[in-house]
């Protein structure tokens, strides 16, 4: 005897499966068990198995057909069979195939019958194209325009409907926000299924990673001409050299005692201003002429800038206390950050000190500020176990400095000399006096 | 920026372009000590002397043929008419002359000529004084055409007219001169020919109009808008060269499109615009171009039954909505 098979329920709230597809075709043979077709409802996809076996008399309801639950989708018996009894059980179940029609149909001015007389469906060129382009089959879509043409408005109302999506795609649709008329269903007759969402979301995530495109102007293209002109012209070495920064913290403190604040970078600053005068050839710029010894320092602070950086310029630094130097740096820093640095303000530099410490660079290497010889790379203070002289090990304050110089102006060995002598100076600063 | 109306644009680019070049002089029916009957020449005279603001006897036909011949000998003529609808008195000086000399000479000769005057409804001219004629001169190939619906535009085309080597008709709407609006000061303020202003944004219909037709199709679309229907207001500003890339452009995003113009509806030129829409974006179109103009109808002498020949607001929301199927 032959047996319905019905839109199984799967799960407590389906009241609706769509058939992804027939795995036996009308007139094979379904075996008890065995999978006969496959089905998505609105959590999952599944492959259903036949409740009989026998032969696939009849399937009622096609694929991509969205059925309600315990509604007969086909049929199983013996070849031959009379299943009318068994198909008209179900007489509703034809008109239900096409519910865009009849929802539409409710609106439609001129009967679509009148419409297409003759055979030929109006449509507007514009919303012939939209149908074309989402993969609608127009045909079926009542028309509001003149004498019951097809306009773009029915073609979207078609799509908005969402009949054309299984109930699984239309709630990952909905919880993911994805505009289901935007996406374009692979499923049996174009309907979306839940991989059309999903592939939808990608495409827009990848949309949405894109790339961002920064004018190459202004001070970047300067920055960007100058650090390449002064890694092709200049022989850049470097020497690194840790320093005890414990008596310079003792200048901080006495300095604070007294009411005055005084930074590392100041006591640096001072230092290597002093180092330059005893090493003058590190205070020289490479001319045409010749090599041009300055016997005057205007040193240069590097300043991160929002969108760059720029190199203040605190002339003749080496004749003013460290205090002066503190109080001109946080002046020139602050105009630099607000764009007011007069050209004369970085302008003329004789050397450079670039200070990263504060983003916790142990030490790093800079790029000379051309025309000059030579720059001074400073890292963070670190609390460092060092051995001393008596072999003891003692925890220490310790900086790491890295001077990058031009080779073709100063040697290894000065060069080193120079480092030296501000590692001296800051260790021990009473040879300043 | 400045505020000006309409006429005293025209008038200040008059004497700003007199100023620059010597061979721009003005000629036409009393614009010399009248300063022309809508004042878009006063005070010339007193500036320019009579050599360069010539009054001419009522013989049409007789002085735009000077004018050509004026521009022909390398001076740069701005003619008025003080009526457009007289241009018809000098229509073998226009349209086989001055549009065909530089053509015939092998581009040898140049005929930097600008014919302007005022035309359209407003004053119950009655049928030979309401005209609005600008279509007839889109047909004849050599004649560039100019129609200004703003202040600013007003100045910025009449600049590009004078200085441009072709003869030009420059549309006014009598109107419009006592209209408001900001003009820049800069006296190389120009607008180029071909490139139409998009006078408003919008996503469901695109409206092409001119002249005095912007004005009234902006009261038309505030009434829309209100009814949520997005309208795309387009004013060509020139009519030759005419702008179809951004009317086009704008067709293919809206699907719809409705011309409105106060010159006559057939063989006006919304009709071809709307058949270079329908050639360039016809698989764009959701809708028949919808095309507005006066009925076929002399201009009526009596205001109300004038203003009854020429598109009403309520015609023009109806077009729309046709367009939309509501």
């Amino acid at each position: 005897m032959a047996t319905k098979v019905i839109m199984p329920k799967q799960g407590l709230q389906m009241t609706e499966g769509t058939i992804i597809s027939w795995l036996v075709k009308e007139g094979g043979k379904a075996v008890k068990d065995e999978p006969l077709f496959e089905m998505e409802t609105d959590k999952l996809t599944i492959t259903m198995d036949a409740p009989e076996s026998g032969t696939l008399l009849k399937i009622v309801r096609g694929e991509g057909e969205t059925v309600p639950i315990t509604e007969t989708i086909a049929i199983v018996g013996e070849p031959g069979e009379d299943i009318s009894k068994l198909l008209d059980a179900a007489p509703h179940q034809e008109k239900a195939q096409q519910p865009v029609v009849q929802e539409m149909a409710a609106e439609v001015k001129t009967p679509p019958a009148e419409r297409t007389a003759g055979g030929r469906v109006f449509i507007s060129p514009r919303a012939k194209a939209l149908a074309q382009e989402k993969s609608v089959d127009y045909a079926g879509i009542a028309g509001s325009g003149t004498d019951g043409m097809i306009v773009e408005k029915d073609v979207r109302a078609c799509l908005k409907s969402g009949a054309k999506a299984t109930p699984l795609a239309k709630k990952v649709a909905a919880i993911n926000d994805v505009a289901l008329e935007d996406v374009k269903g692979t499923g049996a007759h174009q309907k979306i299924v839940r991989a059309d969402i999903l592939g939808a979301m990608t495409a827009r995530k990848k949309d949405a990673r894109g790339e961002t495109l920064v004018p190459f102007a202004g001070m970047r293209k300067v920055i960007a001409g100058r650090m390449v002109e002064s890694l092709h012209t200049a022989a850049q070495t470097t020497h690194q050299i840790s320093v005890d920064m414990t008596e310079a913290g003792q200048i901080r403190e006495a300095y604070k005692k007294a009411g005055k604040k005084v930074s590392y970078n100041d006591i640096i600053a001072h230092v290597v201003c002093r180092a330059l005068r005893d090493y003058p050839m590190m205070n020289a710029e490479l001319a045409e002429e010749g090599i041009r010894i300055k016997d005057y320092v205007n040193l240069g602070i590097a300043v991160a800038l929002d969108n760059g950086l720029i190199v203040p310029v605190i002339n003749d630094a080496d004749l003013m206390s460290v205090e002066e130097i503190g109080m001109v740096t946080k002046e020139l820093a602050e105009k630099a950050k607000a764009g007011k640095l007069k050209p004369d303000e970085y302008k003329g530099g004789t050397f450079t000190i670039s200070n990263l410490g504060m983003f916790g660079l142990d030490s790093f290497v800079a790029i000379i500020n051309r025309p000059e010889s030579g720059i001074l790379a400073v890292g963070k203070i670190t609390q460092t176990p060092v051995a001393t002289d008596s072999n003891e090990v003692v925890i220490r304050p310790m900086m790491v400095l890295t001077l990058t110089y031009d080779h073709r102006v100063v040697d290894g060995a000065p060069a080193a000399q120079f480092l030296a002598r501000v590692k001296q100076y800051l260790e021990q600063p009473y040879l300043l006096f | 920026m400045a505020i000006k109306t309409y006429a005293m644009a025209i008038k200040d680019v008059l004497a700003e372009e007199m100023r620059r070049d010597k061979n721009v002089f003005v000629m036409g029916e009393d614009i010399a000590e009248q300063g022309g009957i809508f004042g878009c020449t006063r005070g010339l005279l007193a500036e320019f002397g009579p050599e360069r603001v010539r009054n001419t006897p009522i013989s049409e036909n007789a002085f735009v043929g000077t004018g050509v011949g004026a521009a022909c000998a390398g001076l740069r003529p701005v003619v008025e008419l003080m009526y457009m609808d007289f241009a018809y008195l000098a229509m073998d000086q226009l349209l086989n002359q001055a549009a065909k000399i530089r053509y015939m000479f092998g581009g040898k000769a140049k005929v930097p000529l600008v014919i302007r005057g005022q035309q359209g409804i407003g004053r119950g001219n009655a049928g030979q004084h309401s005209q609005s004629v600008e279509s007839l001169f889109m047909h004849i190939p050599g004649m560039k055409v100019a129609c200004p619906s703003t202040p600013a535009d007003a100045a910025g085309l009449l600049r590009t007219a004078i200085r441009d080597d072709n003869p030009v008709m420059f549309f006014e709407h009598k109107a419009l001169y006592a209209t408001k609006g900001e003009v820049p000061d800069d006296t190389e303020f120009m607008v180029p020919f071909g490139k139409a202003n998009i006078v408003k944004a919008g996503t469901d219909v695109t409206i092409v109009c001119s002249l005095l037709y912007v004005n009234r199709t902006m009261e038309a679309v505030g009434e829309l808008e209100s009814e949520g229907i997005s309208c795309e207001v387009i004013d060509p500003r020139t009519l030759v060269p005419l702008d179809m890339d951004t009317i086009v452009a704008s067709v293919k995003k809206t699907g719809r499109l409705v011309t409105v113009h106060e010159a006559h509806r057939t063989m006006g030129f919304g009709t071809e615009i709307a058949a270079s829409v329908t050639e360039q974006a016809f698989s764009y179109l959701d809708a028949p171009p919808e095309r507005l103009g006066a009925k076929m109808c002399t201009l009526p002498f009596n205001l109300g039954l004038e203003n009854a020949v020429v598109p009403q607001k309520d015609e023009i929301k109806a077009a729309v909505k046709r367009t939309l199927y509501r």
